[in-house]
C-alpha cells in the first residue's frame, strides 16, 4: 500500500472521527459512500473540507465530478496527486 | 409589499413570466403549464383520492402537485423514497407518482398524452392540499394534514415578516420533501413570483459556483451546509449580489452563524418551526449574546407549566398545537430553546425518533434489547447499546465489532436516511441498569465517552522536503494536563517533545533509534486552549530532528532530537 493512499485513509478517519476501523481496514478501491465504508453526505462535507485544509485543494465546483473523485480512497489519492503535479 | 399570489389559484392568476432556472435557461409559466396538462391526463386519479409524490427535480414535482389538485386529490409527500417508507405509504395511498420503481406507478412513466390546456379550476380554502409525515415519539411517523387556507396563511406571515426583494435567484441544499424546503424554496418564491432553482446544491462548491452566475441570489440551506462553508472559495465576492441568508432544521451555532453573515455581508435569518406548525420564530445572531427567537406575525404563544410553549395562529394544524421544546420565554415574548421534552434527536436537522430506531434494532435476530441515543462529538450522532442475542454473540466472535456493526448497520438502512443511521455501537453483556433497576442516560453516555485526548487538533499543516510548518490548538480535555499541575495546567514539555518527533516523522520521514536530546529550551510555557506554531527541519545527513514552538507570545521550546 503507497504511502498516500494509507495517509488519505487516516485522514478520512481523523476527520470523520470513525470509530471501531483502522486505516488498514478500508480498502483502496472499496466505495466510501454508501456501501463499503457507509460514509453519507455530511461526511462528504467533511471531507471535502479536510482536502482543502490538509492538502490545499479546491474541488471544482461541479458535483458530478467530485461524486468521483470521493468514490474510493484510490480516487482520492489520484485527485492529489493531480493536484501536486499541477 | 408584494401581493402574494394564491396557492390555490396560481395556475389561474400567475403571470405569464418565468417560474424556475437550471443550468439551461429559465423556464416559463407556459412550460410548466404544459407539464401540470400532461400530468392531468396522464394521471388515472379520482378526486378525493390521496397520492404520495416524490421527484427530486422541484420543478416536475410542483407539476405533479399543481395537477394533483386539479384532480382533486390531497397530495402525500414522504421525506424520503427508502423502502419502508414505501411499504408504509402503501397502506395509505391510493397512488404513487413521480420517481419511483415502475411497479408502483399507475401509469406509464413514458407516455405522452396528446396535450390540450384544460381549464384551470380555483380549489378551495379548506381542501386538504398536502399530508406530510413528522416522527411520532413512538416511533411511527404520524401524518400532518395542511389544507390551503394553512398554506397561505403561513407564506401571508412571512410575506408580512420579510416583504418585497424578490429580484433574487432562490438557491437551496435543502429538500422540497421536507416542509422547510417546500415552504422556503418552492411556495414563497412561486406565490411571489420569484425565481428559483429547480435542483438543489449538494457540495458548498455548488453554491458558490452558481450564485455567481446571477446577478442576485438567495440561498435557502441548514446548519449542515453553512457550518461547512469552504473557507478557501472566495465568498466575498458574491457579497454584493447576496440578498438574503436562510437556514432552519436545527439551530445554527452562533460561530457559524456570524461567520456566514461576514462572508456573505447579510445576517443569517433563522427559522424555528416544526412541520405540525410551519414557521414559528426567527432570529438573527448578534456578536454580544446568543439571540433570542422572536414569534413570527399572527403566532400568539402560551407557557405551559412544563415549559412547553401552546401555539395558536390560522395555519396550525387544528389551530393549536404543543411544541416538545422546552423554552425560558421573556416577557417580551422572545424566547430561548432549552432542549426537547421527547426522545426526539435531531441529526442534521433531520427529526429521529429514538424509539424507532430502538424497535428496528429490537426486530433484528441478532440483537436482544437495545437503547438509542443521540451522542454529540464532532457531529450529532445516533449511537445504539445492544445486548445481543446467542445468535448474535456468534456473530460477533465470528466477525468482530466491525463486521457485526457493519451487517447491523445493512438492517437499519431500508428504514432510515443514511445521517440517521447509528454510528457509534456497544455490544454489552448487560444493560447498565442502576440500582432502582433502571437505565439512566448518565450510565448510557458513560459508555462511549471518548478516548483520552492526546494530540493537539491540527489547524493547519505545511511540508517541504526539509521542513515543516504546523498549526496546532492545544485542546483543554487533553490528558496531559491532568495534574500537570494541580489547579494550574501547562502543557508538559515531554509532551511536546514527543509530538515534534511524532509530525516530523509523519511529514519528514524523521526516525529511526532515538539516541538524544540537544540543546533543549523550554522558554515559556503553554497554557490549554491555546494556539501554537510548530516549526520542524530535519537534516537526514545528521540525522538530527530541529523542533521549534512558537506564538505571539515568543518562542515556547526548541530543540534537537537526534537519531541514529
Amino acid at each position: 500500500m503507497s504511502s498516500l493512499q494509507l495517509e488519505v485513509k487516516q485522514m478520512i478517519i481523523d476527520a470523520l472521527d470513525l470509530e471501531d476501523i483502522e486505516a488498514s481496514e478500508i480498502d483502496d478501491n472499496e466505495p466510501l459512500f454508501v456501501d463499503g465504508l457507509g460514509l453519507d453526505s455530511i461526511d462528504a462535507l467533511e471531507i471535502g473540507l479536510a482536502l482543502q485544509k490538509r492538502y490545499g485543494i479546491k474541488l471544482k465546483a461541479d458535483s458530478d465530478e467530485t461524486r468521483k473523485h470521493f468514490a474510493s480512497v484510490n480516487a482520492l489519492a489520484a485527485l492529489i496527486q493531480s493536484q501536486a503535479e499541477q | 409589499m408584494t401581493a402574494l399570489i394564491p396557492l390555490s389559484d396560481w395556475l389561474r392568476q400567475a403571470p405569464d413570466q418565468p417560474v424556475a432556472t437550471d443550468a439551461t435557461g429559465a423556464v416559463s409559466r407556459a412550460e410548466l403549464l404544459a407539464r401540470v396538462a400532461h400530468w392531468c391526463q396522464v394521471l388515472p386519479t379520482r378526486p378525493g383520492q390521496r397520492w404520495a409524490v416524490y421527484h427530486q427535480d422541484t420543478l416536475e414535482f410542483l407539476a405533479l402537485l399543481l395537477a394533483l389538485w386539479q384532480q382533486q386529490c390531497t397530495v402525500c409527500v414522504p421525506g424520503d423514497d427508502r423502502p419502508a417508507t414505501i411499504e408504509r405509504l402503501q397502506r395509505r395511498v391510493d397512488g404513487f407518482a413521480g420517481q419511483y420503481p415502475e411497479y408502483l406507478l399507475p401509469y406509464q412513466s413514458n407516455a405522452c398524452a396528446p396535450c390540450s390546456m384544460p381549464e384551470w379550476r380555483t380549489l378551495s380554502p379548506a381542501f386538504p392540499a398536502l399530508e406530510i409525515f413528522t416522527s411520532g415519539s413512538s416511533g411511527e411517523p404520524k401524518p400532518v394534514l395542511k389544507t390551503f387556507a394553512q398554506l397561505e396563511s403561513e407564506l401571508a406571515a412571512l410575506e408580512q415578516l420579510w416583504p418585497g426583494e424578490n429580484e433574487a435567484v432562490i438557491l437551496t441544499t435543502v429538500s422540497h420533501q421536507h416542509l422547510y424546503g417546500l415552504t422556503f424554496r418552492l411556495f414563497w418564491p412561486l406565490c411571489r413570483g420569484q425565481l428559483f432553482e429547480r435542483d438543489a446544491c449538494q457540495f458548498t462548491e455548488d453554491i458558490y459556483r452558481r450564485a455567481r452566475q446571477y446577478p442576485q441570489f438567495a440561498l435557502v440551506s441548514t446548519p449542515s451546509h453553512l457550518g461547512r462553508l469552504n473557507p478557501s472559495l472566495d465568498w466575498y465576492s458574491l457579497r454584493p449580489k447576496c440578498r438574503g441568508v436562510l437556514s432552519s432544521a436545527a439551530p445554527l451555532q452562533r460561530q457559524d452563524s456570524l461567520q456566514v453573515s461576514d462572508l456573505l455581508g447579510v445576517p443569517v435569518r433563522e427559522i424555528y418551526g416544526s412541520s405540525e406548525t410551519g414557521a414559528v420564530a426567527w432570529r438573527a445572531q448578534c456578536r454580544q449574546a446568543e439571540a433570542r427567537w422572536a414569534p413570527v406575525p399572527g403566532i400568539s404563544m402560551a407557557l405551559n407549566p412544563d415549559s412547553t410553549l401552546t401555539l395558536r395562529a390560522a395555519q396550525i394544524s387544528g389551530g393549536s398545537q404543543t411544541l416538545s421544546d422546552r423554552v425560558e420565554l421573556d416577557p417580551d415574548g422572545c424566547f430561548r430553546l432549552l432542549g426537547r421534552t421527547d426522545r426526539i434527536a435531531k441529526i442534521e436537522g433531520k427529526r429521529v425518533s429514538l424509539a424507532e430506531v430502538e424497535r428496528v434494532a429490537e426486530q433484528h435476530p441478532l440483537i436482544k434489547t437495545a437503547k438509542a441515543l443521540a451522542l454529540s462529538g464532532r457531529r450529532v450522532e445516533i449511537a445504539l447499546v445492544a445486548q445481543l442475542t446467542d445468535q448474535g454473540q456468534d456473530h460477533l466472535r465470528g466477525q468482530g465489532k466491525r463486521g457485526l456493526a457493519r451487517a447491523l448497520r445493512e438492517a437499519f438502512k431500508p428504514h432510515f436516511e443514511p445521517v440517521a443511521l447509528p454510528r457509534r455501537w456497544r455490544f454489552v453483556e448487560q444493560m447498565p441498569y442502576n440500582q432502582q433497576g433502571k437505565i439512566t442516560m448518565d450510565s448510557l453516555m458513560a459508555l462511549f465517552h471518548q478516548e483520552e485526548t492526546k494530540w493537539p487538533e491540527l489547524i493547519s499543516q505545511a511540508a517541504t522536503e526539509q521542513g515543516a510548518e504546523l498549526v496546532l490548538r492545544i485542546p483543554a480535555e487533553l490528558v496531559y494536563f491532568d495534574g500537570h499541575f494541580a489547579g494550574n495546567p501547562i502543557l508538559p514539555g515531554i509532551t511536546q517533545v514527543h509530538w515534534a518527533a511524532h509530525y516530523g516523522h509523519q511529514l519528514l520521514g524523521s526516525g529511526g533509534v532515538f539516541c538524544r536530546l540537544e540543546a533543549v529550551k523550554f522558554q515559556q510555557v503553554i497554557f490549554p486552549e491555546s494556539e501554537v506554531s510548530l516549526e520542524l527541519e530535519y537534516s537526514a545527513e545528521k540525522r538530527k530532528l530541529s523542533f521549534r514552538y512558537y506564538s505571539d507570545r515568543g518562542v515556547h521550546s526548541s530543540g534537537r532530537i537526534c537519531f541514529n
